[in-house]
């Protein structure tokens, strides 16, 4: 086996099969050739698997049949064009397996692996196969040709992202195959509508030649404003992370080591925000865990999605806090391409320290266009002077019913990406009193918050998704923020 | 901008009497503080005993984060925060309180030249001190500044400070002053005020003004202070009359 040769002298291209031409020819020699024992092929013609010409074999009643996928073959050569900065043991621990293959049909198919799996690992751009006989002629002898194209060592691009009722512009700077294993290292500037801004770098590494094991690392900084609540604040921090999947579904191992800048945002900000203002250094560990088995993540039909995660914040730092949270998602198709959807998310922290309370950056919040419908951007729960103060924990309940446009508009094409729903949402924020549970849990329930509404979503690319909607708060306690009528909201979380 | 807007406030607020729930916001005395801030913070504090004014002193570790203007100290008064000496003294003013009220005009700019020298020299004397003596930073005012952090952060935030301490007094040329120098400019500050002392209870006669709040603060400071070298405190203790100055508001004000 030879790697890193740009070789193509020896291979005959008349008779290289392309994977993407083998693919259409194998389907054609399907319905053309009948079974015969597999492995007849005259000596005389060792030309004779002229798989490209098997149209013609149609015509001629005499050719000598053969089973293409039974065909045995003995890998002699693979020849790897095109590498410059991957390394060679990593291309050669994917390609490897190739020179087991018994038979034609195993070989392609090893062959398409390899390739998927190279262009998934973040190798290549584009992998090429070419499968041609051994051109010193032994028997079933075959050489395979990988022609691949790398990356540029640097890319760069500018697009848009979409948070919650924010858009901001991101600057990328890119060098995907860093160091020739997968690797990836990205440069990051972003620069909001709400006066944030932000740095960032990461560096992803795949553990194991697999593209779904990896870490990461990065390092960043953040400034946001968070209006609502009255503060600013100033993040510099550095995550590592391992993700790896299970059967069951993906997991995601984080410690994040950051040191948060706290100041009130104006003069007129509330002073038990004022209070909480200063420097923190929180250490934490999280664990999230995933699964989502549903076919669209903004305008689902069908499937799950269940996400929990754990955080213990405390190791080193002077921010402890346990911190549990997890959604649920049930989306179902009913008749009429009509869509149920079923949501649920809940959250309980604690501080860990009795001398402090979780801090207002930590805390949970709730309402919003896109949440608890029918409240202002984090508008339910304590506030103090305009100034949402957050929570300890919060549960929320919605249901969907979707359906298509009347009329159905666009049919097909861009009508598909609009839907009108009906829904109802439930939730409410507060803090358990972990002394005296069953009381606090009896205030939790009769301060319930509810609303419902209809409208139209737009999903925007499988990216955010955009929703204008009438909506009718039914409960509102003492303090919140409602918004009854017309709300419109954009983002990427909802329920 | 921000002027206008305490103005503004200053003048909404002189309508309401003085709040009994004022408190005066600090940084803990006896680890925390560091040396300039604790002149600025005993200046606030004598202003508001010389005008008998109600208040209490709260402590707080991220009192300068919690400060409109990022400097401490600031009082609370109902819904206003207002930090430092000067827009302090603005506001009391506003609520009919004030110690210059019977002086002269030539009196009242004579007290406002002094009380710009004193924060000129004495003012920057102190960061001077605190911030670039190699050995005072790094044994005192560096540890003292980042006492109530954890691990990196408290030399990262000191760091920091420093870095700031310098770069004003760059701006204004105190960085490039050897240590004789700025005890020259100490002495010369004492000397004026000691003559214009002389032998008189208060700056001003026998009532006190906005001056002796602020000279009490900073001269009781550096006296009380324990750093090692102490420069300034030999320069000031040569003159006694203002030593007997600090002695006399100290019993008179900070008995209880």
């Amino acid at each position: 086996m030879q790697t890193n040769q740009p070789c193509k002298t020896g291979l005959d291209f008349l008779f290289c099969i392309e994977i993407q031409q083998f693919i259409i020819t194998k389907l054609l020699s399907d319905q053309a050739v009948a079974a015969p024992p597999s492995g007849i092929i005259n000596d005389s013609q060792p030309t004779g698997i002229k798989t490209t010409s098997t149209p013609s074999a149609k015509k001629d009643d005499n050719v000598v049949k053969l089973d293409i996928d039974k065909l045995p073959v003995r890998v002699q050569r693979i020849v790897v064009d095109g590498l410059t900065r991957t390394k060679d043991d990593i291309v050669i621990k994917e390609i490897k397996p190739l020179l087991n293959a018994k038979t034609f049909d195993e070989l392609v198919h090893l062959s398409y692996n390899a390739k998927v799996k190279m262009e998934r690992l973040g190798l290549f751009k584009n992998v090429v196969i070419a499968i041609d006989v051994s051109k010193d002629n032994k028997e079933y002898g075959y050489e395979v040709l990988f022609e691949v194209q790398e990356f540029r060592r640097v890319d760069g691009g500018i697009h848009t992202s979409i948070s919650n009722n924010d858009g901001s512009l991101d600057f990328q700077l890119k060098m995907p195959n860093i160091l020739g294993r997968g690797e990836r290292f990205s440069l990051d500037y972003t620069v909001g509508t709400k006066r944030t801004h932000g740095y960032s770098a990461y560096f992803k590494k795949p553990l194991n030649n697999n593209p779904d094991i990896f870490l990461g690392s990065t390092a960043y900084q953040f400034h946001g404003e968070y209006p609502w609540s009255g503060y600013k604040q100033t993040d510099r921090g550095v995550a590592f992370d391992l993700t790896f999947p299970t059967i069951l579904g993906s997991h995601n191992i984080q410690w994040e080591g950051v040191w948060r800048d706290l100041r009130a945002l104006a003069r007129d900000t509330s002073f038990s925000v004022r209070e909480q203002a200063g420097h923190s250094l929180k250490s934490s560990l999280k664990h999230t865990f995933t699964i989502d088995t549903r076919d669209d993540p903004i305008l689902p039909t069908v499937g799950v999605l269940w996400r929990t995660s754990q955080e213990y914040a405390g190791l080193g730092g002077n921010v402890e806090f346990a911190k549990q949270d997890g959604m649920f998602q049930w989306n179902t198709s009913l008749p009429l391409d009509a869509i149920f959807q079923m949501s649920l998310a809940g959250g309980l922290m604690r501080t860990l320290d009795p001398n402090t309370s979780v801090s207002i950056s930590d805390r949970f919040f709730l309402g919003g266009p896109l949440t608890l419908r029918g409240f202002n951007l984090k508008g339910c729960g304590p506030h103090s002077y305009d100034n949402a103060l957050g929570g300890e924990s919060y549960w929320l309940a919605a249901a969907h019913l979707y359906s298509p446009l009347p009329f159905r508009p666009g049919k097909g094409r861009f009508g598909e990406l609009f839907k009108t729903h009906l829904f109802l949402n439930a939730g409410n924020l507060g803090n358990l009193d972990f002394n005296n549970l069953s009381t606090s849990f009896q205030d939790f329930a009769a301060s319930l918050r509810w609303s419902f509404g209809c409208g139209v979503v737009l999903c925007m690319g499988r990216i955010a998704r955009l929703e204008l909607n009438y909506v009718v708060p039914m409960r509102v306690q003492k303090g919140d923020k409602a918004n009854p009528g017309l709300q419109f909201g954009i983002g990427i979380q909802f329920l | 901008m921000a002027l206008v807007v305490d103005a503004l406030q200053a003048t909404v607020g002189a309508s309401e009497p003085w709040p009994d729930d004022v408190l005066l916001y600090q940084q803990y005395k006896v680890e925390q503080i560091t040396l300039p801030d604790c002149a600025q913070c005993l200046a606030v504090e004598a202003f508001l005993r010389m005008c008998g004014l109600r208040f209490n002193v709260k402590c707080k570790t991220n009192a300068e984060e919690m400060s409109p203007s990022g400097k401490v100290p600031f009082i609370q008064a109902g819904q206003y925060l207002v930090s430092e000496f000067d827009p302090v003294v603005f506001f009391v003013g506003t609520k009919g309180f004030s110690l210059s009220r019977q002086m002269s005009d030539s009196e009242r700019s004579e007290m406002r030249a002094y009380m710009s020298m004193l924060e000129n020299i004495l003012g920057n004397a102190e960061l001077y001190m605190a911030w670039l003596n190699p050995e005072i930073a790094n044994e005192v005012t560096k540890p003292r500044y980042g006492c109530s952090y954890p691990w990196p952060l408290n030399w990262l935030l000191a760091w920091r400070k420093q870095r700031a301490v310098k770069a004003r007094l760059t701006a204004n040329d105190w960085a490039s002053k050897s240590v004789e120098e700025v005890s020259e400019e100490v002495h010369t500050c004492c000397l004026a005020l000691s003559e214009k002392l002389d032998k008189k209870k208060y700056f001003f006669g026998d009532n006190p003004t906005e001056l002796d709040a602020l000279v009490y603060g900073h001269l009781y400071t550096l006296l009380t202070t324990k750093l090692p070298g102490g420069p300034f405190t030999s320069v000031i203790r040569e003159f006694h009359n203002l030593g007997d100055f600090c002695k006399r508001v100290d019993s008179a004000y900070f008995s209880d």
